[in-house]
């Protein structure tokens, strides 16, 4: 079975056709719950911003060109959602004491159900540095690196995402990962991973 | 041997090198320890950041997504009719196509002239057309008692074969007796009054 391409799918959406939409619905939904969820830690905001996207590539659909890639497009319009968010919600996550707080948060729940109690505690703390160092990045840095790392998109992509050059992005995610690098040193010790 | 810079390796261990810059970065590495454990760290960086987990959507979010598409205003009702099964759509088109053959098809058999009152005994088609096109008739009866037949009142001459309709212009008196006579039982009085009428 061949899979349609996105481009096909929104043309046809833009044509009026449900079921194409249905498709699209079908495969990015994991991938933008995800990147929100990562962007705002919060899932049920996560959930609305996804739904907000869809909406809006929906009522969009007689309008969209096929100028970019639509993941591109799709991209673009979460990470606008998700800035703004993350602007709308700043007080209130800065309120928060600490960020070990959330140590049972939606997040813990994903570590492999198979491990020991010991393993699993570390597999949390792992979870929990990993997260703190990526939220502690300056914002378009975490967002470039979860778009990069967690979203697959590419350096040329980021760049139009982010309305950059493809240097600067280059330069973004350098700074970004070299930052994480040094801020889990200690768990990147060989035989720590 | 000099060291490379950072922002070099990490774009070795990322794969944001071109193929020339590459194999020279390779180069290095085979005899420096400390850009090689750089590079290993990027490395174990990436693998390490794969530990963050995300939660996909609960479920009932696709519904979610429908509904808030389905509640837009301006949404066109052929999308509506999408998220039926293509099985009820085509049943609503088969009715409708039914009803407006069936709209047609009566108006095209009880066709007559605007205003004018029904007729239980249905005149043929030749006959309706032949009247139509003959003003100054009048009503009357036929022997045979099934149809009535079409008498010249004026210099037209009536179509032949005409055998029923109305004299909307001078006989509106033998009109409503007709639209009276819309019982069976009132036709036999028609040839009386429309002799009187005449006289």
């Amino acid at each position: 079975m061949v899979l349609e391409s996105d481009l096909e799918l929104m043309l046809r959406v833009r044509e009026g056709d449900a079921a194409s939409f249905e498709v699209l619905l079908h495969r990015y939904r994991v991938p933008l719950v995800s990147f929100f969820c990562r962007m705002v830690r919060d899932q049920g905001l996560a959930e609305d911003l996804a739904q907000e996207v869809f909406l809006r590539v929906y009522k969009s659909r007689e309008r969209y060109q096929p100028e970019a890639r639509f993941t591109t497009w799709l991209y673009r319009i979460a990470m606008n959602l998700a800035l703004n968010a993350i602007r709308d919600r700043k007080d209130a996550v800065s309120e928060t004491p600490d960020g070990d707080s959330d140590s049972g948060s939606v997040f813990d729940r994903f570590a492999d159900p198979q491990p020991t109690v010991e393993e699993r505690l570390m597999q949390v703390d792992r979870q929990r540095l990993i997260r703190q160092a990526v939220e502690a990045l300056p914002e378009r840095q975490r967002a470039a690196v979860i778009l990069h790392k967690y979203q697959e998109v590419d350096h040329r992509q980021i760049a139009k995402i982010l309305s950059l050059t493809e240097s600067a992005v280059k330069s973004l995610l350098f700074r970004a990962y070299e930052t994480l690098r040094v801020r889990l040193e200690p768990l990147l010790r060989e035989g720590q991973i | 041997m000099k060291c490379l810079e950072t922002e070099r390796l990490f774009r070795y261990a990322y794969h944001l090198l071109n193929e020339s810059e590459a194999s020279q970065v390779s180069a290095h590495l085979e005899s420096c320890p400390r850009c090689r454990e750089i590079v290993a760290q990027h490395i174990r960086l990436d693998v390490l950041l794969d530990d963050w987990k995300a939660p996909g959507p609960r479920p009932g979010f696709d519904v979610r997504v429908r509904r808030a598409t389905e509640a837009q205003p301006g949404n066109v009702g052929a999308w509506r009719l999408w998220g039926l099964e293509w099985t009820r759509g085509l049943a609503l088109a088969c009715l409708a196509t039914l009803m407006v053959v069936g709209v047609a098809w009566y108006r095209h058999s009880y066709r007559r002239p605007f205003g004018a009152p029904a007729i239980t005994g249905r005149p043929s088609h030749s006959a309706r057309a032949g009247a139509r096109s003959s003003p100054g008739m009048k009503i009357k009866p036929s022997p045979s008692g099934n149809d009535s037949e079409i008498e010249q009142t004026e210099g037209v001459p009536a179509a032949p074969g005409a055998v029923a309709s109305w004299n909307e212009d001078k006989d509106a008196q033998a009109l409503e007796d007709y639209d009276l006579a819309a019982n069976f039982d009132l036709l036999s009085e028609l040839p009386e009054r429309a002799s009187q009428n005449a006289n």
